[in-house]
Order: structure tokens, then sequence, then C-alpha cells
């Protein structure tokens, strides 16, 4: 619990860019859920939209794309630090999502192989769907292309490894 | 974080194409988040700024009178990752626009390098959620996005843009454009 | 433009399946946009356009899809169903459709279903046709 704490107080004053809070069900390989809470205090609302605060849609894109992340990363055993977008298409806005509210989103391995993935996903907030995509994800390691980047990698891992203890369930 | 991902306009053929550029800096506090140890721009707020710059050459068609969002991301693919210190060159093209939506087509490059190609469609949103209630003024054409297009640079052959009209934009700002 | 109709077909499979990200074989003669491929509203616009493009053809999107303004109005829509005049109305704006089925019992919650590829083609092919 202590150590919880900790590394909340180290990562709390860097850690910003995280579009989920907490997953909720993990099936390796196959399925993950998380999920995020919308709360004004998320400094960009003030911008999107002044008088129409709604989380913006590229983030409930990387709500689905952070969650994709995690299937892969915790079924590789953090074995590559870049889990990066590949691509996405018919990524569909269906409603808005205002602070206040909680997404669900839940996102299916379509295929997972070594370098790259594909996923279909979606993310609902009191019964209605807010987003749906389709997207491919690839891995890899910064080493592949420089060795010299393995302390990079290794460092970009440990940072991660940290961030899913306060992630999962 | 504020919500602006694009930082200025270098071209605009209203109607037709618009040209952009993003600058990528260890200033912006998000970076350390993706990921520590190695910041790069996470490819989703590279589709915003695509979005806003997409976004703007739509709206300016109908002088800004409409809110147009981004309905859906038909297809993207991305070909480079993005570090700070690069500056990123996003061009957006109209390839249909109607009274109710727009789709457009784009590619961000750094310098030689292409980085991403992204299609977008767009909704304008008060033809079509009839029934929700939105605030009258146009939330998303704010004065912020106008003063990008201030100091844009115009093809010799491309008509003058039309300055926004008092009427409709509450304090008026022309856009004017340097030589 | 003398395209055949399994031309017609091709292009309109294509269409399809870029704008609803739905795979080729999902896209046969009687699957319905709405309930088999999952298009909405925005997806209707997209595929206004990109058919236009295909096709180099005008398409004002009631044309294709009218059943969304029929929808609104209380002269054609009573207790969720199409009166008569609503009926009349769905005939003329949709040639390209077969309503024989929907007639029979016409609930607007089974209006989608009406929008099938095979419409969709023999839209087109009656655009081509009269150009």
């Amino acid at each position: 619990m202590l150590e919880k704490l900790r590394l909340t107080a180290t990562i709390a004053a860097t850690m910003r860019f995280i579009l989920i809070d907490k997953v909720i069900e993990l099936e390796p390989g196959k399925r993950i859920k998380a999920i995020k809470n919308v709360s004004l205090a998320e400094e960009y609302l003030a911008d999107h939209f002044p008088t129409f605060p709604v989380l913006p849609g590229v983030l409930l894109l990387e709500g689905l794309i952070e969650s994709a992340s995690w299937l892969v990363r915790i079924g590789e055993n953090f074995a590559h630090s870049m889990v990066l977008l590949e691509q996405a298409r018919n990524v569909k806005y269906k409603s808005f999502l205002a602070p206040g509210g909680q997404i669900e989103y839940t996102v299916e391995a379509k295929t997972i192989e070594e370098n790259v993935s594909s996923f279909s996903g979606s993310g609902l907030s009191s019964g209605q769907t807010i987003v749906e995509a389709r997207f491919g994800l690839r891995h890899f390691n910064l080493a592949d292309q420089d060795p010299k980047m393995a302390a990079v990698d290794a460092e970009v891992i440990e940072s991660l490894k940290k961030r899913w203890e306060l992630l999962k369930k | 974080m504020r919500w602006i991902w694009i930082d200025k306009f270098v071209e605009f053929e209203s109607g037709k194409r618009a040209v952009s550029v993003k600058n990528v800096t260890l200033a912006e506090e998000h970076l350390h988040d993706h990921f520590p140890g190695f910041p790069m721009m996470p490819e989703c707020l590279c589709i915003e700024a695509m979005a806003q710059t997409a976004g703007i050459l739509v709206g300016q068609v109908r002088n800004f009178e409409e809110k147009v969002i981004l309905a859906k991301i038909s297809k993207c693919v991305f070909h480079r990752y993005v570090r700070p210190g690069d500056t990123l060159r996003l061009e957006a093209e109209i390839e249909s626009i109607t009274d109710e939506a727009a789709s457009t087509r784009g590619k961000i490059t750094c310098g030689d390098n292409l980085v991403a190609e992204i299609s977008l469609m767009f909704s304008h949103i008060d033809r079509n959620l009839a029934g929700r209630e939105f605030p009258e003024e146009n939330f998303v054409f704010t004065d912020t996005f106008q003063s990008l297009l201030q100091g844009v640079t115009r093809r010799p052959d491309s008509p003058p843009l039309p300055s926004c009209d008092s009427k409709t934009r509450g304090q008026g700002q022309a856009i004017s454009e340097s030589k | 433009m003398a395209m055949s109709r399994d031309e017609i077909f091709g292009q309109v499979q294509e269409v399809l399946v870029d704008a609803l990200g739905v795979d080729d074989d999902e896209v046969s003669s009687d699957a319905t946009l709405m309930g088999d491929l999952g298009a909405e509203s925005i997806d209707f616009l997209d595929i206004v356009f990109r058919l236009e493009k295909a096709f180099g053809i005008k398409i004002p999107r009631e044309e294709l899809f009218p059943a969304e303004s029929l929808m609104g109005n209380s002269e054609f829509v009573e207790n969720g169903r199409l009166t008569e005049k609503g009926l009349t109305e769905l005939r003329n704006s949709m040639p390209h459709t077969d309503l024989s089925s929907f007639e029979k019992d016409p609930d607007i919650n089974k209006l989608g279903d009406l929008f099938t590829v095979n419409s969709v083609v023999n839209f087109v092919e009656m655009k081509l046709n009269a150009a």
C-alpha cells in the first residue's frame, strides 16, 4: 500500500497524458476493459469547448489505443518499449462525453503478433455508445534500429511497468 | 494543456486547401508522459492537429458560422514517429462539402519525410443534431483559432480571404495576410 | 458511361468497404446498410461523397436516403407507422427500392432495413442511365 502511495507521489507530479484510469478486465491476448472518468479539472476542457466542455474525440481514440497497448504489453511481458498507433479506420464519434461522466472502453484483439496487432474497440457511457474504432498498433524497440538505444528502451519499459501498477485492478 | 495543436497557417486557399505548421517542443508537458525517457508526439495529437487544420479550412467556407466538429476519422496511417525539435507541416484538402458535412484528406510531413496520411469527416452540428441543445455562440471557432489565420501567406493565384463578418463574430476580426 | 450491373456492384462494394470498414464478403446484395453493415448518419454522408466520386454523378443525400426527412413529418408518420400519404411519399422518393414487404408492416423502426446494398446499386444504375 505504502509502495503504491510512493509510486503515486513520484508519478503524479509529471503524469498527465494518460487517458484511462483503471483497467477493470483483462483476458490475455483477447480483450481488455478500462474506464476513464472525465472531470472539469482536465485543463483542455476549457478549450474544448468553451461553454460546452466535452472530451475531445482524439482522446477517446487514445483511450482505446492505451487499452489495446496494455493488452499487448502484458501479453508480451513488456518485451517492447514502443507500442504505437500504426493505423486507424472508421473511428466514429457517436455521442458527446461531458465532465462528470465515465466511459468504459472495451477492446477486442483481432490479431496480436510479435510486431503488429489489430483491434476493434468501443467506448460506452451510461449505456450510450460514445466512440467506435478499428485500429492497428506496431510494437518495437528503439534498439532494433540503433543498439545504443537499449538503455532508453529499458527506461521506458521500467516507467510503464510502474504505470501498470497504478492502472491494474 | 491548451487544446491548440497547430501554431500557424502558412498557406490558405479558401474552400480548397490549407497548410499549417506545428513545432514540437520539450516545453510541452504531455511529452514527458509519452513516454518517460523517450518523448514523442502522440499519434492522436497528430490527428488532432490535422483536424484543426482541416476543420478551420472547412469552417472558413461558411465564414465560421457553422459549428464544425470532427465526426469520423475515415482513415489514418502513421509512417514515422515525431520528436521534440521536429517541425510538422500539415496539408489538408477539402474533398467534398455540403451543408451538413465535409470530408478532407491530408498529410503530415517533417522535412522530406512523410509522417502520416489522414482522412477525416466533419459534421456541421447545428444541422445534424436537431433536438440537441447547443449554446448559440460558435464555441468551436473561438478567437484563438481566428488569430492563427493572421499572417497567413496566400498563393498568388488564389482569391482574397473574406474577412469575418462582424455580425457573426461578435468582435469581428479581419483575416489579414502578410506579403 | 455504359457500366454493367456487375461493374457497378463492384464499385459500390468498394465504396461501402471503405466507408464502413467492413469486409468484402459482408457486402452482399441484400445486406442492409444500417442493420448488417452498421451504417449511421455520418456514414450515409460519407457513402454519398464516395459514390459521387466513384461514378462522377451528383447525389443529393435525400435522393439516396430520404427516410430521415420523412420520419419527421407528422403527415407521414402516425403511431410509429407510415400513413398512406407517407407510403406514397416513400414510393415516390425511393424508386430504386423494393418496398413490397415493408408496405405490409410499415413500422418506422424497420425503415432502416430498406437500405440494402442492392438498392444502392439500383440507384446508381438509374442515375447513370439518366445521365
